[in-house]
């Protein structure tokens, strides 16, 4: 039975192709079959002429017979579908200038969400170029007290690796690539260098172009990126078994990689080295990541790990106490998932919102048109169309449309996706996206125009297939007032949806304004930044200090040098650390807690004069303020006015308190002098509304964190990258730069997502405003065109053209109103939610709003107004003959 | 036209095999004559419809269609059955068979029930 299905179907396909001669066989049988009847019926004594009617009709309806056997041999729902498809496309070509506007602002807006589902696809979802199978693929982070995702020490990874049955191999590798001094044929120049084990490219089953992978145990050895390759050595494969230094230290070529292989994150490297074992297992550097088994799942690795991360943590206290290894699937950001993923969200949102805004337009045209068509539809109603194909019918021109518009806007996502990017602001080292078109992004922009095309085409397709067969035929105009109901709502919901738009873009234009023009308590302009990590190089608590002191004051030393810091944490990029609460004699936190939360941030002497913050009292640290001497802590202004309002701080004590421990009773409490008070940072944080207390410790006092940073001014604004690298290089070889940049660019890496949200908002907004404004026009015009009759009956009665013209605008400019009051409540909630991203812009700002709602006013009542003009020009006898 | 019996097409299709098996190689006017005699005039509303059940007959390969020349030397496409049409044919009839037979002793304790 099921074998005939299959025989049925392709020959249902087939006759496709054949219809023609299939039609032409069919008449002939018919032919025949006539004649067949007409010759029985004269054998059975009727006359020739009653023979041949009455064999006619016993056949019944030729066309009838002919229908039916089209739809039993092919395949009808097809057929009328490709049918549909060629009148769709002919009804649009009728009206091209009403077709094109409508392609362009629907390409503009799939083409905009596109655009940010490349990014998001580039950071969070895509594959990994020249990895085999990378679904299989985990990454293994690790957790502090259950949060987090960082990265591992040495030993550890070690120990984990020999653990393991989930998972077939587990591979490790530095954080980021290094910028590392790279000689090489004569020539010295910078190339970005990443540390792996043995086993990465064989657990992620890359496969080199070139020579070959890491064997274990090896050390001195090292694989080129193919980039690198062309870039640097003209895709010389002489270049196998050269020998390259890396830092003055000699590294073997001993192959290249793929073409596109970037391992697994977002930051390049051009040269990947063995990792060299240690036996620090409190130095964590290292991500890891590893391979399921075929048999297992990342559920059971999950568990795995869990309770692998326990037995370390029990066997080594010291080193893990409360630190649990996480497995999350592969990802080009592993562990910062989640806020990326929320920028993008909002990116989205705004995206989303465009088209939405672009749908509404469009269903307000197709309801015009509809509307214009309808005497059409009435008429192929009442000879016996379905409502049903009729509806498909406007459906699949809805789709037509919306297709073509999909292909335009991926296109156009193209020239947008590099407009987007050109505003990332410049990083000190290279990144690898991958925003090329790929199968899933053509495969969203596609989906994305269907379901939009829906969404858009539904509510028109429906309300024309009700076609009032009746009065249509008669053309009479009072009864399509139904359909303009509909109308109204989607004008509202485009003002509505443009007004959120355009306060939100202003909202995250002033949040910009605000961080870049607003005193921000410090300045990094002339100052150069690095990075060092003090952990690998071997320094702990006791010589990471004594080291700390010792390069600052090297660096000082440079003549070129006019002053110079170490530092935690440098404002204007990152939050400070996290060293625990702080609790105050005689002073009670307001929200009941029994601890303050405070940022803290270690440092050297210098800082403030380095970063230009004003030290509004008492002193900053000294010399004299050793790990020997009284504990003493520097405060913001925020924080020593908000203990003692109106005392002066210095001399007070405050008690820190570190490690709070569940069930053990209150932590053991230091306490610390005040000796100075600084001013605040006003952004010092990515996110506003940081806790507000800055708090202060010296280096020589304080733990050595394992990131710190150097920062350095110089007398004439010029950069100082060889002279740091020199100093640091010269007091310990071991110790690596992790990046180098200006203040400038740190600062600006920090401002980056409001720049990209408010341009991309900022030009989103001005085009929806014009959708906006173009959807009431088109709507007035409608009316006018509409009311054409009732027009010409008031003029005749002796009403006068302004009156008229009146009435008109008052009707879009209700429409204007009710949504523009929409939207700003809409935008009010959704700036509620926004709030803490502002930068201090008040979520309800007068200005924003009422500037919003003057230009939807100006841009309204020019909508209107324009349109509402033709009215006059009606002439009154003519208009009384309109239908 | 109420005393015609609303037909399935499937049912339909196995008419157009047991004529096809009784009456040899016919043409489309012939098992549409056929069908209607044999029925008592009963079947088919319009005779244009036996020519979308023999296309698709032909289509499931259960029907072969080759032009030849009728009685009167007119030209004729003649339909036979195929090797699959006459094995359907014994199946589906061996069926319907079984079927008629329940039904028919199902109607007939309805008959005897009421008692």
């Amino acid at each position: 039975m099921m074998l005939s299905w299959i025989f049925e179907a392709a020959a249902r396909i087939r006759s496709l192709f054949s219809k023609s001669a299939l039609d032409r066989k069919l008449q002939e049988e018919l032919d025949a079959h006539i004649e067949f009847a007409t010759e029985e019926n004269i054998r059975r004594g009727m006359p020739p002429d009653a023979a041949r009617r009455e064999a006619m009709l016993q056949l019944g309806s030729r066309d009838a017979a002919l229908e039916l056997h089209r739809d039993t041999r092919g395949l009808p729902s097809f057929e009328t579908f490709v049918q549909d498809l060629v009148y769709g496309s002919r009804q649009l070509r009728r009206n091209p200038a009403v077709t094109l506007t409508a392609i362009l602002t629907l390409a503009i807006a799939i083409g905009a969400n596109t655009t940010i589902f490349t990014v998001a696809n580039a950071l969070l979802f895509r594959d990994p170029t020249g990895v085999t199978d990378p679904t299989r693929l985990v990454d293994i982070g690790v957790s502090y007290k259950g949060i987090g995702f960082g990265s591992n020490s040495y030993p550890n990874y070690i120990d984990i690796a020999r653990n393991t049955t989930t998972l077939d191999g587990i591979y490790a590798h530095g954080r980021f690539p290094n910028g590392t001094k790279v000689a090489a044929g004569g020539r010295v120049e910078r190339a970005f260098v990443m540390i792996t084990s043995t086993n990465y490219f064989e657990v992620l089953g890359a496969k080199p172009v070139v020579g070959r992978a890491f064997a274990a145990d090896e050390t001195s050895t090292a694989v080129l990126s193919y980039r690198y390759w062309t870039r640097r050595f003209n895709r010389d494969p002489a270049i196998v078994g050269q020998t390259l230094r890396l830092d003055e230290k000699p590294f073997t070529v001993i192959g290249v990689a793929s073409d596109g292989f970037q391992g697994t994150g977002v930051r390049a490297a051009d040269i990947w080295i063995p990792l060299i074992a240690n036996d620090r297992r409190n130095a964590a550097w290292l991500l890891l990541g590893g391979r399921l088994k075929p048999s297992s799942t990342q559920a059971q690795a999950a568990a795995e790990l869990r309770s692998i991360g326990n037995a370390l943590a029990e066997e080594y206290p010291a080193d893990n106490k409360d630190k649990g290894l996480e497995v999350a699937a592969l990802s080009p950001l592993p562990g910062e998932t989640r806020p990326v993923g929320g920028f993008l969200g909002l990116l989205m949102g705004i995206v989303t919102i465009v088209l939405a805004i672009a749908c509404a337009n469009i269903s307000g045209v197709l309801l015009a048109r509809a509307a214009a068509r309808r005497q059409e539809i009435a008429v192929r109603l009442a000879i016996g169309a379905g409502r049903f194909r009729i509806f498909r019918q406007l459906l699949t021109e809805t789709v037509l449309l919306f297709a073509i518009s999909g292909i335009a806007g991926v296109a156009l996502a193209r020239v947008m996706t590099s407009v987007l990017i050109s505003q990332f602001p410049k990083l000190p080292f290279p990144i690898n996206l991958a925003l090329s078109l790929d199968t899933r992004i053509v495969a969203f922009a596609m989906a994305l125009s269907f379901v939009a095309a829906l969404f858009s085409g539904l509510t028109p397709a429906l309300q024309a297939s009700k076609g009032e067969v009746v009065s249509a035929l008669k053309s009479d105009v009072t009864r399509s007032f139904g359909r303009l109901r509909f109308r109204n709502a989607f004008v509202v919901a485009q003002v509505a949806l443009s007004v959120l738009l355009v306060v939100l873009a202003g909202l995250f234009v002033r949040a910009l304004l605000n961080a870049s023009i607003i005193d921000p308590g410090f300045d990094l302009r002339g100052v150069e930044l690095a990075t060092l990590d003090f952990k690998t190089a071997g320094y702990n608590e006791a010589t990471g200090a004594a080291y700390a002191r010792e390069l600052v004051e090297r660096i000082r030393r440079i003549p070129v040098v006019e002053a110079a810091t170490i530092a935690t944490v440098i404002p204007g990029g990152f939050e400070g650390i996290g060293l625990g609460g702080l609790s105050v004699p005689g002073v009670i936190p307001a929200d009941g807690k029994p601890l303050f939360s405070a940022t803290w941030n270690v440092i050297e002497p210098g800082y403030f004069a380095t970063l230009h913050m004003p030290l509004v009292e008492g002193r900053d640290f000294t010399d004299d303020d050793q790990a020997a001497s009284p504990a003493v802590v520097i405060l913001g202004e925020g924080a020593a006015r908000r203990f003692w309002p109106g005392e002066s701080a210095a001399g007070k004590s405050i008690e820190m308190r570190t490690g709070t421990q569940p069930g053990q009773g209150p932590p053991p409490a230091k306490r610390l002098l005040v000796v100075g008070v600084a001013r605040d940072p006003k952004f010092g944080s990515l996110v506003d509304g940081s806790s507000g207390i800055y708090a202060y410790l010296p280096l020589q006092q304080a733990q050595l964190q394992v990131w710190t940073m150097i920062a350095a001014r110089s007398t004439d604004g010029r950069r100082l990258t060889e002279e740091i690298r020199a100093a640091v290089g010269s007091a310990n070889p071991n110790l690596t730069i992790e990046s180098s940049q200006t203040g400038d660019e740190y600062a600006s890496l920090g401002l980056a997502p409001w720049r990209i949200a408010a341009s991309v908002s900022g030009s989103l907004g001005i085009v929806g405003l014009l959708l906006a404004g173009i959807g009431v026009y088109g709507m007035t015009a409608y009316l006018v065109t509409r009311r054409t009759r009732e027009i010409g009956v008031r003029v005749a009665l002796g009403a006068s053209r302004s009156s008229v013209v009146t009435l008109m605008v008052k009707q879009g400019m209700r429409l204007v109103a009710i949504g523009g009051f929409i939207g700003m409540a809409f935008a009010a909630g959704a700036a509620q939610l926004l709030a803490s991203l502002l930068f201090g812009v008040p979520p309800l700002d007068p200005l924003i709003f009422s500037a919003t709602a003057a230009l939807f006013l100006v841009i309204g009542f020019l909508a209107c107004y324009i349109p509402a003009l033709r009215a006059t020009r009606i002439n009154a006898i003519e208009a009384l003959r309109h239908d | 036209m109420d005393d015609k019996l609303d037909l399935l097409q499937g049912t339909l299709d196995l008419m157009v095999l047991q004529t096809l098996a009784t009456m040899g190689p016919q043409h489309g006017y012939g098992v549409a004559r056929r069908i209607e005699q044999v029925s008592g005039d009963k079947v088919i509303i319009n005779q244009g419809t036996i020519y979308a059940a023999l296309v698709r007959l032909q289509h499931r390969r259960l029907i072969k269609a080759e032009w030849g020349i009728s009685g009167n030397n007119r030209r004729a496409c003649f339909y036979s059955l195929t090797a699959r049409g006459r094995k359907q044919l014994e199946e589906r009839a061996a069926n319907w068979q079984r079927i008629s037979n329940v039904m028919d002793r199902i109607f007939d304790q309805a008959a005897e029930e009421p008692e």
